[in-house]
């Protein structure tokens, strides 16, 4: 299902994603033949968890030796050093601090003679490490996943993509405010592309945010808020502030605070039985060492015994279960009486 | 940076790039200290775009150094520094000339543990053998880019013969000359060989009121050597002609010239011009508490603060016991601590401050920020040398000649000392506190 992990402000959310990354990095145990595969975004919501990741790695908590990354996006026709390329802000911001290795370094080349096939050859290259391992991102305030802009199939693979007119308005405050210098066109991988990622973890911070998390979150798939697709895949993970629940019910975000505080009194986190799951994943040693060329999302599902494991009820039933449960689940005194009579899963499961 | 990919996609041959990277550090840039990282190459010796390197070459660093929040700046500047460790640029030694170069190496090689990672050797005013012999071993040394040679020589500062006889400081007044016919006299003077395009002098010294002197600045200019204007009794109006000549620069400014007067302010006065003929020159300051009030160091600062030069003007016997030494030309000098005295008329005969500690006293006496005064000896000397881009900067393809700073803070109320951790040459480390 969908994990919400709700936190203060931007600064603990931020690290709250920083730590889990290295914990599923450490737990996933990568070698050479073996690396561990992260999908990266820039924007400013990410840059406070470059920054964790950066410090935690400076103490010495962690090596990105053998993580292969996989950028989300890059704009077209702007020079690499340009300082407004994602290159530079990838450079800036995590790869110029950590010891990921230059080889392992991926990201779409907006200057590439013919940008269909640098498009193509991307979606192979992740294919041929054996998928994406963690895809981390953010969205936009329209819900917009990548340069994924509203309306965007939610098939789509990595491709050209025009950019909308109001994004290039926006964008002109980082090109001297000239429009002329404002890049028109983009690369970036597709939402199915960040989909087929068997991880995908999500950071919204800010009241401006707040909108798309709730069409995202609590109303239906829909091609215009295509975050909102993330409702089809199986290990989602969105992490937010206060400031980005705003416009959210009440009662989602009691839901949301209520099960990680029951995971968490349960003794544990609910990213650890996923990391347990990780494990008997890696035991089929032909699912990575043979990966398939990933055509559509079927390819890289997590296999059947993930889902059997989930613990609570997905996003989509939510509505039922609550009216039912309610006072269950947002009373406190019901809640833990509740808890003594067994496990979690097995209540939810009820 | 077609050299550094040269070299590296050569060393990738042997499986080491010659990448270094700092990290943790604070690099000075412009007016700032910037948490930033900084790569070099050890085979180049230039300072490389990192991102360039990652991106383009796919070159991860074969070190990666730490620096734990120490400020990493680009390699002192030293314009103007008469000798060192014994050794005086303007004596040839008894046994000659091939000694003098010795010694010249020596003086390199030791003066690179201070910080000093290039410097103009200067010459007092001397007889003409003198630079005869003297100007071919002082020339720039850095076209080998090796390391091991210690400090590198960016040329001579010819600090006279041409300059005023009642504003000859410790110069010994009956070598002085006249630049009566222009290049010419220089020409003989320093050696015709000696002032070709190749030539090995950077910067001359010149008072601009002797006769024949503004046409030597200008024939200077066009052979790409400095005029500063020094030694001289110049009045404002005769300085600023000096610098429509193509003067750049003034030498150690409020030594041997005319003080400020509110009616003529002399050379000083250059640096308040609101004349739009002439731009304000760049100058020299000894900051070693002995040549010059701090009060009066901060008022130069602050009527230009692009234009100051921290110099040490030391001679040999920095870091020597206290005592009276034999000079040039049959004078002596008594060292007393840091001061530096003509024995027969109790003059200030150079310092033997070290350029680091010019810096610390430039913060404390005029409030000027770390980054700020270090420019007053990188920056601005590249600057005024025409080197910008080559060195003084942490710019990429400048040469990566680097020093690793502490700043100390002081026992007495806010003074704060910077010490040199590590030096740099050419990619290199070459000194380890």
């Amino acid at each position: 299902m969908t994990r919400l992990i709700i936190r203060d402000d931007p600064q603990t959310a931020s690290r709250y994603i920083a730590d889990y990354i290295i914990e599923r990095i450490k737990t996933f145990d990568p070698s050479p033949e073996r690396p561990f595969v992260l999908g990266l975004p820039t924007g400013s919501s990410p840059v406070l968890t470059y920054q964790y990741l950066v410090q935690r790695h400076k103490a010495g908590d962690i090596s990105f030796r053998h993580v292969v990354t996989f950028n989300m996006d890059e704009y077209v026709g702007i020079p690499r050093e340009h300082p407004e390329s994602y290159h530079s802000f990838m450079y800036k911001h995590f790869f110029s601090h950590v010891d990921v290795r230059p080889e392992n370094i991926n990201i779409l080349n907006g200057n590439a003679p013919d940008l269909e096939a640098e498009c193509q050859a991307y979606e192979d290259k992740i294919a041929n490490v054996g998928g994406i391992e963690l895809f981390l991102g953010g969205i936009g305030p329209d819900g917009h996943i990548a340069f994924n802009e509203p309306g965007s199939s939610l098939k789509s693979r990595t491709r050209v993509k025009t950019l909308a007119y109001d994004t290039i308005l926006a964008n002109s405050r980082f090109f001297g405010n000239d429009l002329d210098q404002v890049p028109r066109m983009a690369l970036t991988v597709g939402v199915q592309t960040v989909l087929d990622a068997r991880e995908v973890v999500i950071i919204i911070t800010g009241a401006h945010k707040a909108l798309a998390l709730q069409k995202c979150l609590e109303e239906g798939i829909n091609h215009m808020w295509t975050l909102s697709s993330l409702q089809l895949h199986p290990h989602p993970m969105i992490v937010i502030d206060e400031d980005a629940t705003l416009e959210l019910k009440v009662k989602t975000v009691k839901y949301f605070k209520s099960i990680e505080k029951v995971a968490t009194e349960q003794g544990f986190r609910q990213m650890l039985p996923r990391i347990k799951k990780r494990d008997s994943v890696h035991e089929e040693d032909d699912f990575l060492s043979a990966p398939k060329p990933q055509r559509n999302g079927l390819t890289l599902a997590v296999p059947a015994q993930d889902m059997s494991r989930s613990a609570s009820p997905a996003l989509e039933p939510m509505s039922a279960r609550i009216s039912g449960n309610e006072a269950n689940v947002f009373r406190p005194v019901d809640l833990n009486s509740e808890l003594q009579f067994g496990p979690m899963s097995a209540r939810v499961a009820g | 940076m077609p050299s550094a990919v040269r070299a590296m996609g050569s060393a990738a041959v042997t499986g080491r790039s010659g990448v270094v990277k700092f990290t943790n550090c604070l690099l000075v840039k412009g007016a700032d200290l910037v948490q930033e990282d900084l790569w070099v190459s050890s085979v180049t010796g230039k300072i490389l775009n990192g991102q360039e390197i990652l991106y383009g070459h796919l070159t991860a660093p074969d070190d990666i150094i730490d620096l734990g929040g120490r400020i990493l700046s680009p390699g002192l500047i030293d314009v103007q520094l008469n000798g060192a460790y014994g050794f005086d640029f303007s004596v040839i030694p008894e046994d000659g000339s091939i000694a003098y170069g010795k010694g010249v190496q020596q003086v390199n090689r030791n003066l690179i543990r201070g910080g000093v990672t290039s410097y103009l050797p200067t010459l007092t005013s001397q007889r003409t053998e003198v630079y005869h012999q003297a100007l071919p071993y002082l020339g720039p040394s850095g076209s080998t880019r090796d390391p091991i040679l210690g400090s590198e020589s960016l040329g001579a500062h010819c600090e006279g013969p041409f300059m005023s006889p009642t504003k000859n400081g410790i110069h010994n007044a009956s070598v002085l000359q006249i630049p009566q016919d222009g290049i010419a006299s220089l020409a003989i003077c320093y050696g015709p060989s000696n002032l070709t395009q190749a030539t090995p002098i950077k910067l001359v010294t010149i008072a601009p009121e002797l006769p024949g002197a503004l046409s030597a600045i200008q024939s200077l200019a066009s052979l790409g050597i400095v005029a500063s204007i020094g030694h001289s009794e110049a009045t404002y109006e005769e300085a600023k002609l000096g610098i429509k000549a193509g003067a750049r620069s003034i030498t150690h400014l409020f030594n041997a010239m005319k003080p400020l007067h509110h009616r003529n302010p002399g050379i000083f006065g250059l640096l308040g011009t609101a004349s739009s003929s002439i731009s304000k020159p760049y100058f020299g300051i000894i900051a070693d508490g002995i040549h010059i009030h701090p009060t009066s160091i901060k008022i130069a600062y602050n009527a230009h603060p692009e234009g100051l030069i921290l110099v040490t003007d030391a001679m040999r016997l920095a870091g020597m016991p206290d005592g009276v030494y034999d000079w040039t030309n049959g004078s002596r000098i008594v060292k007393d601590g840091a001061l530096l005295t003509l024995e027969e008329n109790g003059k200030i005969a150079g310092s033997s401050i070290e350029l680091i500690d010019c810096v610390t006293n430039f913060m404390n006496w005029t409030g000027a920020s770390v980054p700020m005064a270090l420019k007053a000896v990188t920056e601005t000397p590249a600057r005024m040398l025409g080197l910008e881009g080559v060195k003084g900067s942490l710019q990429e393809g400048t040469d990566a000649d680097l020093v690793v700073l502490d700043v100390l803070e002081g026992a007495v109320g806010d003074d704060k000392r910077v010490v040199v951790d590590q030096v740099w040459k050419f990619g290199v480390k070459v000194h380890d506190r």
